[in-house]
């Protein structure tokens, strides 16, 4: 494979991935958190916080 | 109130003709419901405290007019003690900013446990909202000798009451129909409270900036709060709280105490309902099966033998049943990996996709039936009752280290994951026990774990029988129970002070486990599990990749390990080799342990890259091997039996999730404890493994 083709493509996987984590980042901070692991929610409300 | 329901003047139209709110006491089946009316997924178990938030799903009527159902969490009063137990009440006074105030109240009852139940319906019908009864588990009434009039109960309570068996898909047509009713008066009957009060409250209601439906029920509950309580009400201003104060005090002259009041009245009132639609039968034989498995599974000796048997059995088929489809995956990852090197021109691209993504991804999807057994057993230990009689016999010793004994399903939960342990914390109702069982509850051993401990007990033991193994992972779990314990013991003594309240927790009737539930809830994770491998861990695996490649050397002919230790992830662990080193831990390992501060089973994935091989995963033998065979630079090996147990000692104690994290933020409202949190168990992993590694080369062990 042409060097710069295999470099490129590599270039636009890491991309790709930090682009993934950027786009969850700024979904979570609309929508409420949740794991990914094992798909629990938090709610954002206040009325559980603290009390 | 009744449907269908104008537009409200600066809301959009509204697509559903009427908002539904499933409430009762915990456990008595209201998720069971709510997933059978919308056909969602919500989890269900025979314990109490399930359901911790509110929950909304769409349905539709009897005559296909659509619905919002909302499946509120359990509680015994809307004189509430926990932060779950408001949701419920906020909800149906309508106080919750953004949720609309209920059309319809579908109230759950335990029909073998009416009178219990019944307080709540008695409070239910005070607020003038419709009320649907669904008289839940005739089935088990029956079985009980229980029999229920009814007719009597319908006359009695004044509102439609449909015999519901929810498992088995029983009474759904009639509950339909009876919450499609229109008009849908509201109920007409209550308990009646003396005039004194009756006269008190209405005055107070009047007062109240609330809708007029809701006031009285509001009224009421203001009435019947304790002074602390009522200095602690942040949703009315403090010249309704003095005229509150001042009402109580004309109660109490007027020889009324107006907290216990309306309850005696309440009860008085159930007792005339019980008098004409409940008959009690003999309940001898069903009694009798509970106590004798009762008698053994809560005894102070054979309660703990059962328990931990239980535990043992479930790691033991964790290690050998779940080996055959563990080799399919592993042989599938390595035939995938040889086709890609097969069919890729040699490059980084080739190095990316094989030993990056294939060897990152397939050494986690590896786990899936270990993963899938785990849920299997957890899910028939919910289904059958037995949790709460683990939390019985856990609370004897948890009492004496100060937790909480509803601390218990919290911790227990978080055995699967520490998300929807820490969640349901809301069900406890003091601060301070809350907040500690919170800050303990990730030093249960979560799923995330599992691939840890398989690959450091198959590198520690590598002839070792399954029974060995499962009894290495089943210390491992009770290692993080012990930490949990001790830690609690701690913050209970310094940080959070305070006295442990008494634990009264309802013992669910022991049931048949819904085989079709737990297949669905295991399935479940598979998919969640999955998405997370092909999602979070794929793009890790890619980055982990480029920070183990780039920048390369210099030096065209430099060996793989010259060319790591030159990448960022090398220079990294170089970095902190300094603190680890203590731990008999390298370089390489410490890539692995601040790779994986994000979710814990990354670590395998990244000791599959840094030793550059195809098979990321712990059961392939060059990976295994290739660990066995690292060296020091004196020529010992790294992965002695020490080094191998202090990290999972390490495992164990340290926090490494970044969601749990985020939810501890997010429930605690505060970077304050997360901070703390994290502070803690990283000094407490490494102390731990420092002891395991250094105490245990005092002792002359390797």
């Amino acid at each position: 494979m042409n060097p710069l083709l295999d470099q490129l493509a590599v270039v636009a996987l890491i991309l790709a991935a930090l682009g993934y984590f950027a786009v969850r980042m700024l979904r979570k901070g609309k929508s409420g958190k949740s794991c990914g692991g094992c798909g629990s929610g938090a709610t954002s409300d206040r009325r559980f916080r603290s009390k | 109130m009744s449907a269908p329901i104008s537009t409200p003047a600066s809301g959009p139209a509204r697509e559903v003709t009427r908002y539904v709110a499933i409430a009762g006491n915990p456990n008595c089946g209201k998720s069971t419901i709510f997933n059978a009316l919308t056909g969602l997924r919500q989890k269900v178990g025979n314990y109490p405290g399930v359901t911790v938030e509110k929950k909304t799903g769409r349905f539709f009527g009897s005559h296909g007019e659509p619905m919002e159902l909302l499946d509120l969490p359990g509680s015994y009063s809307l004189q509430v003690r926990s932060p779950d137990e408001a949701v419920a009440r906020d909800v149906l006074l309508g106080r919750q900013p953004g949720v609309s105030w209920p059309d319809v109240i579908i109230c759950v009852v335990d029909a073998s446990n009416l009178e219990r139940n019944l307080y709540l319906v008695a409070q239910m019908l005070e607020l003038h909202i419709p009320v649907v009864v669904a008289l839940n588990m005739v089935d088990v009434a029956e079985q009980n000798g229980v029999v229920i009039d009814l007719m009597a109960l319908r006359e009695k309570l004044g509102v439609p009451v449909i015999p519901m068996v929810a498992t088995k898909g029983v009474g759904f047509i009639e509950l339909r129909q009876a919450v499609s009713r229109s008009p849908l008066p509201p109920p007409s009957i209550c308990a009646q409270m003396p005039i004194v009060l009756e006269r008190e409250v209405m005055a107070l209601a009047k007062t109240l900036p609330v809708a007029p439906e809701v006031a009285r029920g509001e009224a009421l509950l203001l009435l019947t709060l304790h002074d602390k309580a009522l200095d602690e009400v942040t949703h009315h201003n403090r010249a309704i709280i003095d005229a509150t104060k001042t009402a109580q005090q004309r109660l109490r002259t007027a020889g009324i105490d107006p907290i216990s009041a309306p309850v005696d009245a309440r009860y008085e009132w159930i007792g005339t309902v019980c008098a004409a639609a409940h008959h009690a039968g003999d309940s001898h034989h069903a009694l009798s099966i509970s106590d004798r498995l009762d008698g053994w599974l809560t005894h102070r000796v054979w309660g703990w033998v059962a328990f931990v048997g239980m535990m043992a059995l479930m790691f033991f088929c964790i290690f050998t049943v779940a080996q055959y489809p563990m080799d399919w995956i592993d042989n599938g990852v390595a035939w995938l990996a040889d086709w890609t090197k097969a069919h890729v021109p040699e490059g980084d691209l080739q190095s990316l996709l094989a030993d990056g993504i294939i060897g990152g991804v397939g050494g986690v999807i590896i786990f899936l039936p270990q993963i899938l057994i785990l849920f299997f057993f957890l899910g028939i230990l919910e289904d059958t009752g037995y949790m709460a009689r683990a939390a019985f016999i856990m609370d004897r010793l948890m009492s004496k280290v100060g937790l909480h004994g509803k601390s218990f399903v919290p911790l227990l939960s978080s055995f699967a994951c520490a998300i929807p342990g820490i969640m349901a914390t809301r069900t406890i109702e003091n601060r301070k026990d809350r907040l500690v069982t919170i800050l303990v509850a990730p030093l249960m051993s979560c799923s995330a774990r599992l691939p840890v401990y398989v690959v450091m007990i198959a590198l520690m033991l590598p002839a070792a029988s399954a029974l060995q193994q499962a009894g290495i992972m089943l210390s491992m779990y009770l290692v993080g129970l012990v930490a949990a314990f001790a830690m609690a013991w701690v913050f209970k003594k310094s940080l959070l002070r305070g006295d442990t309240p008494m634990l009264l927790l309802e013992m669910p009737p022991y049931r048949m486990p819904s085989w079709h539930g737990v297949l669905l809830r295991m399935w479940e994770r598979g998919l969640l599990f999955l998405r997370r491998a092909g999602t979070v861990i794929l793009a890790l695996s890619i980055l982990l990749w480029a920070l183990l490649t780039y920048p390369k050397p210099a030096e065209v002919d430099a060996t793989p390990s010259q060319a790591l230790a030159h990448s960022v992830g090398g220079r990294l662990g170089h970095t902190i080799e300094p603190v680890i080193a203590p731990l008999g831990y390298d370089w390489k390992i410490g890539i692995g342990i601040v790779a994986s501060f994000a979710a814990r089973e990354v670590f395998v994935s990244t000791m599959g890259q840094v030793y550059n091989i195809e098979d990321a995963d712990e059961t392939s033998e060059p990976l295994r091997e290739q660990m066995r065979a690292e060296k020091r630079p004196d020529g010992t090996p790294i992965f002695t039996p020490l080094v191998c147990l202090g990290l999972m000692v390490f495992y164990v104690l340290a926090m490494q999730c970044i969601s749990t994290v985020a939810i501890v933020r997010r429930e605690t409202n505060s970077w304050r404890w997360p901070l703390f949190q994290i502070a803690y168990m990283t000094v407490l992993a490494w102390l731990g493994a420092f002891v395991v590694y250094q105490g245990g080369r005092l002792l002359g062990f390797q």
